[in-house]
This record gives structure tokens, C-alpha cells and sequence, in this order.
């Protein structure tokens, strides 16, 4: 485990060094590793640095207005709408590492502008550890790896937490003293719910993966999960008030893990997993049937994309 | 201190082997499998898992360092393939959660978790046929070799993945590692 104090003496002096005088932007999510590393350069170069954050219309219940809460400290804070936009760049696209590669060029698009707009000449980011390796590999391709650089010409990008797993991070972002909401968060991909949405992206499963993410979020809180999810995987034949439906299935997903390389699919008792399924099929008239996903990783992985 | 490298065969959890020992206050370093083997200055090595057979640079060299060698997944293959046993494809993918059932107590890796152990697997191929010299040390239902030993020359190899956090007790393996490799 990585010693908390020292790593962040030194990686505030990394920061401080490598900057210097000139400006910064971070990319925040929302997740715990972005928040980390943008309160690690915010205490090294303070208003240098512009976090900012895009409400790619992809997120969680309630995501924005946190962000704006807990980094309401930085005055250099800039939230863009860009909602309509990363709807419009997904169009019709079915495919899952076609569609992560759209959401990550808008992403750069968006990032472009603020950048130019504040004169960045450096950008931090809070790639982690296992970022690298699955990046490195084939299993899937991380938004926050790349591209950025080779549209804005950067003099140097600042990764500070490059070295350190997903629990280390959370030491740090403890002591840093950030909104413990922040600092327990379960993780939460870059893409956001279009990875919890299998095929094409449209306003009407975004709204059922939005508040069914939700209800899975509040019902098992008290299993501790390291991630708990829900996510819209086809269609199927329900019948609701003598009425023939054929509605969205929604899979739900909650696992324990200490580092997200591997995780156990956690056992729900019975009431609970039938608190969720109704929640969720008695709110939304088109989802037809809830399901429980009983897979470890391997062989799945945590994500449905 | 002791010191213990992992030859990185370009697992999915190569760095978690790195860290279980970083975490244990041992002296390790992740080194490339074409390093040449006069250049590796080491009381022991971790040979990794990886995807290919085909793709393990030169570390078949290292098994003649004259230092213990443990052999995770695909490194325990490149051991059994080596000197002289056989690997296939199992019938069954060693998936997630198994139990293992060890076989000897007196094993210096894996005796003191005798009788059985949960681990976490994640494989296609195994080992079919030991080689001359081993014994075998632990099988599960879903794999006939889960664990191998050749106590005399200090090679050792599991199916399983010891460095994830969900096999249960993968730090007193790593521990048993390193009191060979301190013997």
C-alpha cells in the first residue's frame, strides 16, 4: 500500500515542477480518480489550473450538480452542456468500441475548446494503474488514455496517480479531505451509461439505465459493493395490466472487489433483489423484466461494454 | 533484503505479482522477458501469466539461473513445456472461483495450505503431462494440474493467480516463495 503522506508531497512538488508558471486543465468525471488528481494539482498550482468537467448527458443521477458542489472551492471550475452533442456524435452506432470511440472524441472536442480558451500548456490527468494495463492489452480502450494530445499540442501531460490502484487512490483522496461521497464513490466509467446500454444510445434507455442505476445504487448500499449497477441489455415480452409489453431488460450487477482486476458477484437476499425489480418495472411502463447477474470477473468483466 | 523479480509476460495481472510482493516489503522489480539472463540479479523469479505461448521472450534461459523460479499460469506452462512435460487445451476454461486440493503437506510452496485452498483461475490451456522431476502438488475438478514442484531444483508452478485479491491465501504463497528463495 502506498504511504498517503509522502506520495503526496511528492507528487504536489511533481506537479508544481512541471508546470511551473503556466496553466493546466484536468478533465473531471465525476469518479474518484479525476476528483484525486485535480485536488492534487488544485493544492499545487491553485488557479493555474482550470478543472473542467462536461455533462456529457451520459451520467448519473444527480452527477453534475454534485460536481458543482464539491469543487464549488475552485474558482476556475467550468461545467459545459454538452448533452446534445454527444447524443448527436452516437447517432445510430451499435458498436462498443465504435461507440466509446465517439464518446471520446467528442470528449477531446469539447476539452479542445477550454483548453485553447484558458492557454493550457499542460494537462493532468487521473490515469490509474490498471487504465495502463487494460490499455496496453485488447480487453477494452480507456477514453482517458490518449488523443487529447495529439489535437492540442500540450507541452507536457501530468499524470500523478499513474502508479497507484483504485483502494490507494481512495487513501489519497481521504486524506486530502475530499467530500467523502467523493472518496467512497463507486467507480464510475468514463463513457458513462453508454457502456451500461447495449446497442444504440437513445434519450428513452438513458432515462431507464439513469433511474435504474439509481434505484440499484440506494437499494444496495448497505452490501458495500464495490460497484453495483444497472444496465438496459435488449428487449423481451412482459405482460402489464392485460397488456402485451415487449420492454427493455435491465441486468442488474453488484460485485465486491478490491482492485477491479478481479470481483465477485455478490450474494442479494431474495426481498431486496424483488425490491429493485419492482422499483424498477413498476416506475418505468417499458422495461418488461428485471434480471440478476450471477458472473465473477473473469470470465465477465464488471461493465456490460 | 531479499530480491524477487517478475518476468513480465504480459498478463492482464503481471503488476498485481509486483505489488503482492512490493506489499509484502520485499525487493522487486518488473523486468521484460527478453532481458538477457546474464543481466537478471535476483534471489528468486515470478515468471507471469500471459496470453501466448509464443510470446515469452527468453524464459526458458532463466530456468537455468541456478535461483527458485515460481511459474504463475502461463509461466508454470513455460516451465512444464520446457523441460520436457506437456500442455493442452483443458476441457473445461479454469474460470473464477475454484477450489484446489493439495496433495502434499511437505511441499515448501504449497504444504502449508494443505488440504485445500480457494483460488481465483482465469485459463484456456494446462498442464497435460509433468515433466521428469516434478511432483504434483495440487488438482481441482475443473484442471488435473493446478500445482507442480520440483523441490530439488527449486522450480514451482500455479494454475492460479496467487497476486489477485480474491484467492485466499495468495500472500502466505508469495511468503512460502520467499522463504525458498531466502533458504
Amino acid at each position: 500500500m502506498v504511504d498517503v503522506d509522502s506520495f503526496i508531497t511528492e507528487k504536489v512538488t511533481e506537479i508544481e515542477d512541471a508546470v511551473g508558471d503556466e496553466n493546466a486543465v484536468i478533465a473531471l468525471s465525476g469518479g474518484v480518480d479525476s476528483s484525486t488528481a485535480a485536488a492534487l494539482a488544485y493544492e499545487a498550482i491553485g488557479d493555474q489550473l482550470t478543472a473542467v468537467y462536461v455533462d456529457t448527458g451520459l451520467m448519473r443521477k444527480g452527477e453534475t450538480e454534485q460536481i458543482r458542489e464539491t469543487f464549488s472551492y475552485m474558482d476556475s471550475l467550468r461545467i459545459v452542456d454538452a448533452q446534445e452533442r454527444f447524443l448527436d456524435a452516437l447517432g445510430e452506432t451499435t458498436d462498443p468500441e465504435e461507440k466509446r470511440h465517439i464518446i471520446g472524441e467528442q470528449f477531446i472536442r469539447e476539452f479542445e475548446t477550454v483548453a485553447k480558451d484558458v492557454d493550457a500548456d499542460y494537462l493532468v490527468q487521473g490515469t490509474i494503474y490498471p487504465d495502463r494495463i487494460e490499455s496496453e492489452g485488447t480487453i477494452k480502450s480507456h477514453h482517458n488514455v490518449g488523443g487529447l494530445p495529439e489535437v492540442v499540442d500540450f507541452e507536457g501531460i501530468v499524470e500523478p496517480m499513474r502508479d497507484l490502484y483504485k483502494d490507494e487512490v481512495r487513501e489519497v483522496a481521504r486524506e486530502l479531505d475530499l467530500d467523502a461521497l467523493v472518496a467512497e464513490r463507486m467507480p464510475f466509467p468514463g463513457p458513462g451509461l453508454a457502456v451500461r446500454i447495449i446497442g444504440e444510445i437513445t434519450a428513452e434507455k438513458l432515462e431507464v439505465a439513469r433511474e435504474a442505476n439509481h434505484v440499484v445504487e440506494e437499494e444496495l448500499e448497505e452490501y458495500e459493493p464495490w460497484q453495483a449497477l444497472a444496465a438496459v441489455i435488449g428487449k423481451a415480452t412482459g405482460v402489464k395490466g392485460d397488456n402485451r409489453v415487449h420492454g427493455w431488460v435491465v441486468s442488474v450487477r453488484s460485485v465486491e472487489s478490491r482492485d477491479g482486476m478481479t470481483a465477485r458477484a455478490q450474494e442479494i437476499d431474495w426481498e431486496t433483489l424483488q425490491r429493485i425489480q419492482s422499483r424498477i418495472t413498476g416506475s418505468h411502463e417499458n422495461v418488461a423484466r428485471v434480471v440478476y447477474d450471477v458472473t465473477h470477473k473473469p470470465p465477465a468483466t464488471i461493465e456490460y461494454e | 533484503m531479499t530480491k524477487i523479480d517478475v518476468v513480465d509476460n504480459h498478463g492482464q495481472f503481471t503488476h498485481l505479482e509486483q505489488r503482492a510482493l512490493r506489499d509484502m516489503g520485499i525487493d522487486t522489480e518488473l523486468i521484460d522477458n527478453e532481458t538477457p539472463p546474464e543481466e537478471i540479479d535476483a534471489d528468486g523469479l515470478v515468471l507471469s501469466g500471459g496470453p501466448d505461448i509464443d510470446d515469452i521472450g527468453r524464459c526458458s534461459e532463466y530456468l537455468d539461473l541456478d535461483i527458485p523460479v515460481l511459474g504463475i499460469c502461463l509461466g508454470m506452462q513455460i516451465i512444464a513445456d520446457e523441460l520436457g512435460g506437456r500442455i493442452g487445451g483443458g476441457e473445461y476454461g479454469g474460470y473464477a472461483d475454484v477450489t484446489v486440493e493439495l496433495l502434499e503437506e511437505s511441499d515448501p510452496l504449497t504444504g502449508s495450505l494443505y488440504p485445500e485452498t480457494r483460488v481465483w483461475a482465469s485459463h484456456a490451456d494446462e498442464v497435460k503431462e509433468l515433466p521428469e522431476g516434478f511432483e504434483l502438488t495440487g488438482k481441482s475438478d475443473v484442471c488435473g494440474v493446478e500445482s507442480m514442484s520440483n523441490a530439488d531444483r527449486d522450480l514451482y508452478g500455479v494454475q492460479w493467480h496467487p497476486e489477485v485479491a480474491h484467492t485466499e491465501e495468495g500472500e502466505e504463497l508469495f511468503e512460502n516463495f520467499r522463504a525458498i528463495c531466502e533458504e
